[in-house]
């Protein structure tokens, strides 16, 4: 231990012998009433925040219920609820979020079940009018699927015409659905719209038979445009409400 | 030496939580435990009465009632308090204008003072406070902290935000610091 560091330990000891400062017994009281004050002032204070917090809280879980429940609600409607818009709009963002041609033909697909499945029961409630917008989207959808199909086969023929077997399936249950549908109706209009529909149906599985660049079956489309309505004109176009 | 109480260590966490849950008996307990504890820090400080009554009851009064600002992640609740007892000090001097005072670290030592010959054991306490209150902030912390308060370098450090090491060295520092301000002493 070198002189220098012998002298700090000693001085170092020395301090460590001092005597602490104790403060005076009436300096203690006071400042325990004051701490209390304090404390008690505080958790009051923490208490009046509460019922304020509480009601964010509840508007929050109010708001954030309502949404769930809109959601929740909207998945099932139909037509003629208040809710069906939002169910549109939550369709074309799953469409939006629908990567890869097998995929984006499942979606529309399964949206072409959805809107039969509306317009049967438009049908059923006498709502003629909104059974022909579902039927009328339905064929929306077919002709989608028509076109993703068509582009598809110029990428991979084989996968196309899996594809193209999918959508003559799916297409051949739609066409016995409507055709159980047509025989159950009397309404005139009722009837007109089923077989604009199935006939619409029959056109998209040809479209989705013809090369991309229109050289194949030519007859396939009675109205000879063979690309579907206009919604139907982008490779995936947002499902129509 | 007569002792501060219990040492302040990690054991706080029970009382923290029962004091967050509006129990008075935890915030006596907390207060008996570190009031003398920061009066006799604060007035190692500023070596006066009064201020150090007020700045240990406005430590203690901030430590209990601000605690949900305390985030018990690796802190522990005593070096929190002490951080805010320091942090009062300081705004105590500032408020009374006093400046910042020179490092006696790189002061050279007197000639005429032999530093074998300084007789510590002679040294009053008030010589030894008074001679404390001459050195740089971060110097006198670590003296009143270490020897005064009992505390090991590591809570030191904890405090201080600095690593073990660097609060042993600067203790070193800060004791041949204090050695020379007392030579300087002795000489006048």
């Amino acid at each position: 231990m070198t002189p220098e560091v012998e002298r700090l330990e000693r001085l170092a000891e020395r301090l460590r012998a001092v005597d602490p400062y104790m403060p005076p017994p009436g300096a203690k009281i006071r400042g325990w009433n004051l701490v209390l004050a304090a404390v008690e002032q505080s958790t009051r204070a923490r208490s009046r925040v509460h019922p304020v917090r509480r009601l964010v809280l509840a508007t929050v879980a109010a708001a954030v219920l309502l949404v769930v429940g809109a959601v929740a609600a909207s998945a099932d409607s139909l037509p003629d609820s208040v809710f069906y818009p939002l169910k549109g709009v939550l369709e074309n963002a799953r469409g939006a979020l629908t990567f890869g041609a097998s995929d984006q033909l499942a979606y529309h697909l399964e949206l072409a079940s959805t809107r039969l499945s509306e317009a049967q029961a438009m049908f059923a409630r006498h709502r003629v009018d909104l059974a022909d917008q579902a039927l009328s989207a339905l064929d929306d959808q077919l002709n989608d699927a028509a076109l993703i199909i068509q582009a598809e086969k110029e990428t991979d023929p084989a996968v196309g015409a899996a594809m193209e077997n999918r959508l003559r399936q799916a297409i051949s249950t739609h066409d016995a659905q409507l055709a159980g549908l047509q025989g159950q109706v009397t309404n005139p209009t009722a009837v007109s719209a089923i077989m604009q529909a199935r006939e619409r149906a029959a056109q998209a599985l040809q479209t989705a038979a013809k090369p991309a660049n229109g050289k194949g079956n030519a007859s396939a489309s009675p109205s000879g445009s063979g690309q579907g309505n206009g919604a139907a004109n982008s490779p995936h176009p947002t499902p129509k409400h | 030496m007569r002792p501060l109480g219990k040492a302040a260590s990690d054991d706080d966490r029970p009382l923290i939580e029962r004091v967050r849950k509006g129990d008075q008996d935890a915030v006596r307990a907390l207060y008996e435990r570190y009031f003398d504890r920061i009066y006799n820090y604060v007035y190692a400080r500023l070596g006066r009465a009064e201020d150090a009554e007020d700045l240990a009851i406005d430590t203690m009064t901030r430590s209990l009632t601000r605690l949900d600002l305390f985030q018990d992640q690796g802190v522990a609740f005593s070096s929190w308090v002490y951080r805010i007892a320091h942090n009062a000090t300081i705004d105590h001097y500032r408020r009374q204008g006093k400046v910042s005072l020179v490092s006696l670290e790189h002061a050279p030592a007197l000639e005429s003072a032999d530093p074998s010959e300084l007789a510590i054991e002679q040294l009053s306490n008030q010589d030894l406070h008074t001679a404390i209150r001459e050195l740089t902030d971060e110097q006198q912390q670590v003296l009143i902290l270490r020897f005064f308060q009992d505390l090991t370098a590591a809570q030191v450090a904890s405090i201080m935000g600095k690593t073990v090491g660097a609060v042993q060295a600067l203790q070193h520092r800060a004791l041949g610091s204090l050695e020379r301000a007392l030579q300087g002493r002795a000489v006048n």
